[in-house]
């Protein structure tokens, strides 16, 4: 029946080059592997060994230092406060350079450098920020307001640049031809277009910016950072519990509620 | 007609970059006020490309043109052919065009945006007067009750509906239209070129559509130009459209098969 002669012609196979090409990309990532696992010195049996050890640290936690909520409660919300500031500071910042970083908006000499310069707050990493910042308006909140509003630009302003590049370019033409402005091509053309793309991104942004300045607190930049590394290098363990259940708890909400806000833009 | 022409075009060629062919290559071509002229030809012919000319999407390499008595010179289009300018001239789009999250009225309004102070509008005030005629260019193409409703709850036919307000609204004097029909179904295709004619008609503007179907052409037109290969192969008042005149707009060759054959007695039949 189903005899390939009947048909009078072979079925299409890969050819040589597409053959070796797939084989050398199997062989490249085995050895990448090889190389990382060797380098970043992964040893399973060290965690077969230890694995008593887990019990011990788990058991010192237990029970959570209740009397530590209130100021850990104090701290989360803190830190949430710095996560909304930030990111709304970089919301208007993303807006303008995602419009002058969409190559359908403005010439390569406006667009590229904007790119670049995104691409380059994205690389800065937080801490080192975070850093900088209190050293120029000294320690608190503030500095990590700031590190996480420079910071989340990069992806944020990268982001908002794709969702109005993605933006179709009929109405833009429409309205370019009923004698738009480049003003009003953007805010009545691309804008009603693109704002679900930017209030999605900007949420999951928000999300991730609130997990990132838990660790503010390290370099002194506010929030609870700053009881993470008291409560463990004071060894108290119960109430480095009570700061992950609350964190937990913060992080599975904001988490929840954003997912359920994105759920409903269209 | 008394005033000036709605389009005058002489010795006009466009192309899309340098040693590329001529997509158009027009000797003369006078579009008087008021006409209703349609476009047919085959695919790559350059209607599109016409029409693209006459609202300054394109500039043309050579060539004289003047739009509404007003000379514009290709080399400056910015000095030549100011915004305020460009507007009097609207565009109906193949694939519509509009915002599709938005409501049929913002969608009409907006096309005013080259009429209103832009500072306001940018904070979504819009005068009065603005308002007003959006809403009237929305009773004109019968969408009253949706006027409140986001495009994209609309069918097809309205949001074309939709995209002609807009232009009425512009309160273009050249309305041109790329193939405005050929996403709708025939039905809807003729009620949407029937209320173009009308509305250009009770405007007193000047109306260029670019069409697939001859028959639709010879209905909805005073006036057919045939475009083969970026020239005019034909030009004549729709009556004039016979078979002989389509195969020499689609078919030039003697090769023409039969399924050709019966496609070009087709279209002249519609």
């Amino acid at each position: 029946m189903a005899d390939r002669r009947e048909l009078g012609l072979a079925y299409p196979r890969p050819t040589l080059q597409e053959s070796v090409a797939r084989a050398s990309g199997v062989v490249l990532l085995v050895v990448l592997a090889a190389w990382a696992l060797r380098g970043a010195d992964v040893q399973l049996d060290k965690l077969q060994t230890g694995l008593p050890r887990l019990g011990a640290f788990l058991g010192r936690l237990f029970p959570p230092d209740i009397d530590a909520a209130t100021t850990v409660f104090g701290a989360t919300v803190e830190t949430l406060q710095i996560a909304v500031a930030g990111t709304l500071l970089s919301i208007a910042a993303s807006v303008l350079l995602g419009i002058l970083a969409a190559t359908n908006l403005t010439p390569v000499w406006v667009h590229q450098p904007v790119k670049w310069l995104l691409g380059a707050l994205r690389g800065i990493p937080l801490i080192l920020l975070a850093l900088m910042f209190v050293t120029i308006v000294g320690l608190g909140p503030f500095p990590g307001v700031l590190a996480i509003a420079f910071h989340s630009t990069g992806m944020l302003g990268k982001f908002y640049a794709e969702a109005m590049e993605g933006a179709r370019r009929g109405p833009l033409e429409a309205l370019d031809s009923a004698g738009a402005s480049w003003w009003q091509r953007i805010r009545f053309g691309i804008l009603p277009q693109v704002a679900p793309d930017l209030a999605r991104d900007t949420l999951f942004r928000f999300e991730l910016n609130f997990r990132d300045s838990l660790v503010l607190g390290l370099v002194g930049a506010g929030g609870i950072g700053f009881y993470i590394q008291l409560y463990a290098r004071g060894f108290q363990y119960a109430k480095v519990a009570t700061l992950t259940i609350v964190v937990l708890i913060v992080v599975i909400a904001v988490e929840q509620l954003s997912v359920a806000v994105r759920a409903r833009l269209r | 007609m008394s005033a000036a022409p709605a389009v005058v075009l002489d010795g006009l060629q466009v192309r899309y970059g340098p040693e590329r062919p001529w997509v158009l290559d027009l000797d003369h071509l006078t579009i008087r006020a008021g006409e209703r002229v349609a476009l047919i030809g085959p695919s790559g012919s350059g209607k599109t490309t016409l029409l693209r000319v006459l609202n300054g999407y394109v500039l043309p390499e050579h060539g004289h043109m003047a739009i509404l008595g007003r000379v514009i010179d290709p080399k400056r289009p910015r000095e030549t052919w100011p915004q305020e300018e460009r507007l009097r001239v609207g565009f109906v789009f193949q694939d519509f065009a509009l915002v599709e999250r938005a409501t049929v009225f913002q969608n009409v309004l907006w096309g005013r945006l080259g009429r209103v102070r832009a500072l306001p509008s940018l904070l979504g005030i819009f005068p009065r007067a603005d308002k007003f005629a959006a809403m009237r260019a929305i009773l004109e193409v019968d969408l009253r009750d949706q006027a409140a409703q986001r495009v994209d709850t609309l069918s097809g036919g309205q949001q074309q509906r939709v995209g002609i307000a807009r232009v009425l609204a512009q309160e273009a004097e050249v309305l041109l239209a790329d193939e405005p029909v050929s996403n709708l179904d025939p039905v809807l295709a003729e009620e949407t070129l029937a209320l173009l004619a009308t509305l250009s008609r009770a405007h007193g503007a000047t109306l260029v559509m670019s069409l697939h179907q001859p028959a639709l052409a010879a209905r909805y037109a005073d006036r057919v130009i045939g475009l083969r290969s970026g020239a005019i192969v034909h030009d004549g008042p729709s009556g004039a459209l016979d078979e002989a005149a389509v195969r020499r707009i689609y078919r030039p060759d003697s090769s023409a098969t039969k399924a050709g054959e019966s496609a070009v007695k087709e279209m002249v039949d519609g």
